[in-house]
């Protein structure tokens, strides 16, 4: 077959099929008319394609061309044509789908702010090599106070500062009360275990404050403990870096002021970085002597560094919260949020 | 601590702006709050940690910036003349209560004029928000700001009997306060008393019987030590809370008593004119003894804080903080630290106020920590697990206080019928109560959305309850699953096996009656396994909720924790999934009402052996006509399955033969042909 002829052919069932199909308005003319140019079994352009084998080698090149370029328009007019069916389709009546109504949602509950973020401060100290200890709330004076160089006459064990048990104290003369500070398990697993001691330990702690926006007498604390030959305040502040680097989400710079408490020497403040500001994050220090003597452990060969944390405080940070007390109405509103 | 800049100029040459101070200050201890101006004069407002005692005064405060910017204190004297009679000839002293008063010390100034202070001395103390009273008491109160210590006048006309008794206050006894305020004593209060009454309130605050006035001619000077318990205490107490009580609460270096003693004698001479009397009444028989020395390794340094400080340092820092220093050779030294800084007794306690002087900026925050294991402990498996099923169930975790009202805690008990523990001071209003279960507190929850007109809150929450033992002693703190939500007890009781399924994989557990006044008969029941109580469940009966004041369906699970624990499976394992077909069948039985579906899949499940694979219930009706009363039928349906061979149907059916005749003898079953 000559070139010329190939393409005459091709230029006559353009003009047809792009004229046919222009004209068609519904989905069955649309149907009738793609069976007779494009139907995959005898549709006009399989013919036209079948005589293409019988066009020269050298032929064969500008008739592929020619070819492409028809199939093209009339794909793009099909296009069109089918469009226009849909659209005509539409127009009908009867019902109609909707995919945008809301679909059929399930009911998921929500864990609780607090419960996120120590799940959050967890799994970063997990990761610097931190294990999870608890102990218990009920607290006896050794490990609340005595072994944490918190002496009998010191403030923090006043009657008022403090939720003593009364039932305890009646019955067997043995003083009880709910623990201060989650401190209190550093001392039991130092006490159960020698050196190295790497833990986090986290829960609910109790002081007798009067609730408002910043206080509640229950709150949760988290409190890190490393002690192994050779610690020291530079790891502390390194340590404390990573940390602040993972919960934050970018560098941040560590900041020490001088302060006090009774279980550290040197005792600091600790100050993050961030966003152009100082934050504050919490105390931190030197395991004291005392308390390492209080456990067993010779502070001649351990040293170690503690920190710890108000877990409300962060997470109000985070989740934006102004209110501690909000944290403990469990108004589902407020829940549902997080 | 409010700061007068002026004031503080007077014993150290302040070279450095008062912002650029606040930053050092704050960076070494003493945190700045906030810098006011009152009357031309900077103020600045610091932060004094209970440590240090020593800084609750304008010379405490000049020490550490004389430390910092390295320079040198002018300190006051305190020059005084005497003259006349010493006064222990006339006057007698009396400390009756040694402990609480470990030293008292009076002098005598005769002939003084009260009337306002000097312009000087009133703008001091308005700068530091103290106001001026007479030249008399204004002195008291300077040298109080000034050196930290309290000092008391008395007017010497009304302390009869030429006799100061420190005492005990008497049971009963009474005192009106210069503040006009009436105190009813006890005996762990100290008083300052004459020959007849108590005149003041020791370390805290005077009486006004003696208080100095415009007709005050002659007075007596007091500087005293008290015992910081007592003063604590007494302030509590009374709710009397005075500058002099905060700085004998936190200890007043009692080697300076005579030295404020003479500076406030010499002030108010100066002030007021008089003269001040020979001699001086006190209680020390014997000096004080000087703080002892301690020794130092200089090793301590990097040992502690991963940091060396040059010696130049080390051996400028030391004395300049007040300490004195004696070389012992090779970086070892003995340290005597001043008579103010009662909190310096340790080696530890120097390498501290090195690093605080010499800077915490100078400390790494990038040196290398070792690695270190550590994973998930099985209770944060099981937790998480335990919150996931939660929150797919629709529950919201709540935090509820562990401390509950009387009327919470006795709602309700299902662990123990033993006494909740309780606190001496209420955690919020009404609540002393350790709780021992979380129903209650979840239920106040869910009444509380209630009243918020949010009926759907179903709740749960992770938590211990605190289970008094018989024996008194700690109480067994039970980590513990609670929840309540609006679901029926059927629901309830699938989302608890569900629940259980996930964490613990199958188990034999089972379920057994419990009752309670508040839940719905036949609706309670408690988790067993091996004959232990794992768990409740329940739902509230009509009068239950209302006596609760619940609208709607609720119902409730409590469950160890502890307990799931012990039984969770960890960490799952694969068994085979035969590759053989299953034959599923139902069967219909016609049972006694008194038969339960407990007695009925044992006696299914023992009589298909290990062939007998998923077996389901799906339903129980009744029909009296047919099958008389007191009879029900129980479908349910169930697949017999081999794991090395297809079954033929001779072996199905003998097994399901086996089933049925065993649900006949053992139940008295009966099959209903399908």
């Amino acid at each position: 077959m000559e070139l010329n002829e190939f393409v005459h052919q091709l230029d006559e069932l353009e003009k047809q099929a792009v004229g046919e199909l222009s004209a068609i308005q519904d989905a069955a003319a649309l149907e009738e008319v793609r069976i007779k140019y494009l139907g995959a079994k005898s549709g006009q352009f399989k013919n036209v394609q079948k005589s293409m084998g019988a066009l020269a080698a050298t032929d064969r090149p500008a008739g592929g061309k020619r070819f492409n370029e028809v199939k093209n328009a009339i794909q793009a007019a099909f296009d069109e044509a089918q469009n226009r069916a849909s659209q005509q389709a539409t127009k009908s009546t009867g019902p109609m789908a909707d995919p945008t109504l809301p679909g059929a949602r399930i009911r998921l509950g929500h864990v609780h702010p607090i419960t996120q973020t120590i799940e959050h401060l967890k799994e970063i100290m997990g990761r610097l090599g931190f294990s999870v200890t608890e102990g218990p709330e009920v607290e006896d004076p050794w490990h609340n106070f005595v072994a944490l160089n918190i002496p009998d006459d010191h403030p923090a064990r006043d009657p008022l500062d403090n939720f003593y048990l009364k039932t305890a104290e009646k019955n067997s003369g043995v003083t009880r009360l709910l623990r201060s500070q989650t401190s209190t398990v550093q001392i039991r697993v130092m006490e159960s275990r020698q050196p190295p001691v790497r833990i986090i330990s986290l829960g609910r702690v109790y002081r007798p404050d009067e609730a408002d926006a910043t206080h509640f007498p229950m709150f949760h604390q988290m409190e890190g403990l490393w002690v192994d030959r050779g610690v020291t305040m530079a790891q502390l502040k390194s340590v404390l870096r990573l940390f602040a680097t993972s919960y934050l989400g970018g560098d941040v710079n560590i900041r020490f002021r001088p302060s006090f408490f009774p279980f550290t020497e040197p005792s600091v403040e600790v100050d993050f970085w961030w966003a152009g500001r100082w934050i504050e994050f919490g105390g931190a220090g030197m395991v004291d002597p005392n308390v390492l003597n209080a456990v067993g452990y010779d502070p001649e060969v351990y040293t170690g560094f503690a920190f710890g944390l108000g877990v409300e405080r962060l997470c109000m940070r985070r989740h934006q919260v102004t209110d501690i007390r909000d944290l403990y109405r469990n108004d589902v509103r407020f829940l549902r949020q997080f | 601590m409010l700061v007068s800049w002026e004031w503080l100029s007077q014993y150290v040459y302040l070279k450095n702006t008062p912002d650029e101070i606040a930053n050092r200050l704050s960076l070494s201890g003493l945190n700045h709050e906030e810098t006011k101006t009152v009357d031309g004069d900077t103020v600045l407002d610091l932060e004094v940690t209970s440590n240090r005692a020593d800084c609750l005064c304008h010379i405490g405060i000049a020490r550490e910036i004389g430390v910092l910017t390295q320079q040198q204190l002018c300190l006051p004297e305190a020059k005084i003349t005497t003259s006349g009679e010493d006064i222990t000839k006339s006057w007698k002293l009396n400390v009756e209560a040694p402990t609480a008063c470990p030293r008292y010390t009076g002098r005598i100034i005769r002939g003084v004029k009260v009337g306002p202070s000097p312009a000087w001395l009133v703008k001091r103390l308005a700068a530091i928000g103290c106001k001026s009273v007479n030249n008399i008491v204004d002195v008291t109160n300077y040298v109080m700001f000034e050196l930290g210590q309290p000092l008391h006048a008395f007017d010497l006309r009304h302390v009869r009997g030429n006799q100061v008794v420190v005492r005990m206050a008497k049971e009963g006894e009474q005192l009106v306060a210069i503040d006009h305020k009436q105190y009813k004593l006890d005996p762990s209060m100290v008083v300052i008393a004459d020959a007849q009454r108590a005149l003041a309130l020791g370390g805290i605050m005077g009486g006004a019987d003696s208080e100095v006035s415009g007709s005050t001619v002659d007075l007596l000077i007091e500087a005293a030590d008290f015992a910081p318990r007592v003063i604590r205490s007494t302030a509590r107490a009374l709710k009397l809370h005075s500058p002099s009580s905060f700085r004998f609460e936190r200890r007043i270096d009692a080697r300076q008593l005579d030295w404020a003693s003479r500076r406030c004698c010499e002030l108010i001479v100066q002030v007021a004119g008089g003269t001040i009397q020979n001699g001086l009444l006190d209680s020390a028989t014997t000096a004080i003894e000087p703080p002892a020395p301690f020794a130092f390794r200089c090793s301590e340094i990097e040992r502690v804080l991963g940091i060396t400080i040059p010696i130049t340092e080390v051996t400028r820092i030391i004395p300049a903080l007040g300490c004195k220093l004696v070389d012992e050779g090779n970086g070892k030294y003995l340290i005597t630290p001043p008579t103010w800084r009662a909190d310096l007794t340790r080696e530890i306690d120097m390498v501290e106020e090195l690093a605080r002087i010499y800077g915490y900026e100078q400390i790494p925050e990038n040196v290398p920590v070792p690695m270190f294991s550590s994973a998930k402990r099985p209770k944060d498996v099981v937790l998480e697990r335990v919150r996931g099923v939660m929150i797919a169930t629709g529950l919201d975790e709540a935090l509820t206080p562990s401390v509950v009202t009387q009327a919470n805690d006795e709602m309700l008990s299902p662990w123990t019928d033993l006494a909740a523990l309780s606190t001496d001071i209420a955690l919020l209003e009404g609540a002393t109560r350790l709780r021992r279960s979380l129903i209650p507190s979840l239920l106040t929850c869910r009444l509380h959305n209630q009243a918020q007109s949010a009926r759907d809150a179903d709740l749960f929450e992770v938590a211990q309850i605190y289970l008094p033992s018989a024996e008194g002693g700690l109480p067994l703190e039970q980590c513990t699953l609670g929840w309540v939500s609006g679901s029926n007890f059927n629901t309830t009781k699938g989302i608890l096996e569900s629940l259980l399924e996930s964490v613990c994989g199958v188990q034999n557990w089972t379920f057994a009656d419990w009752s309670n006044k508040l839940l719905e008969a036949g609706e309670g029941a408690k988790l067993q396994l091996n004959g232990e109580t794992l768990g409740y469940v329940g739902t509230f009966s009509k009068s239950g909720r209302k006596e609760l004041r619940l609208e709607g369906t609720c119902s409730f699970v409590e469950i160890s924790v502890d307990g799931l624990l012990a039984l969770a499976r960890i960490v799952p394992t694969a068994k085979i999934i035969s590759p053989y077909p299953a034959v599923v069948r139902d069967l219909n039985l016609v049972l006694d009402e008194a038969c339960r579906w407990h007695q009925l899949s044992e006696t299914v499940r023992a009589a298909g052996g290990e062939l007998l694979k998923d077996l389901q219930y799906r339903e129980t009706y009744r029909d009296a006509n047919k099958d008389g009363e007191g009879k029900k039928r129980v479908l349910f349906s169930f697949a017999l399955q081999s794991d090395d061979r297809t079954l033929t149907s001779q072996e199905a059916d003998d097994c399901v033969k086996r089933i049925i005749q065993s649900c006949e003898q053992s139940l008295g079953g009966r099959l209903i042909a399908s």
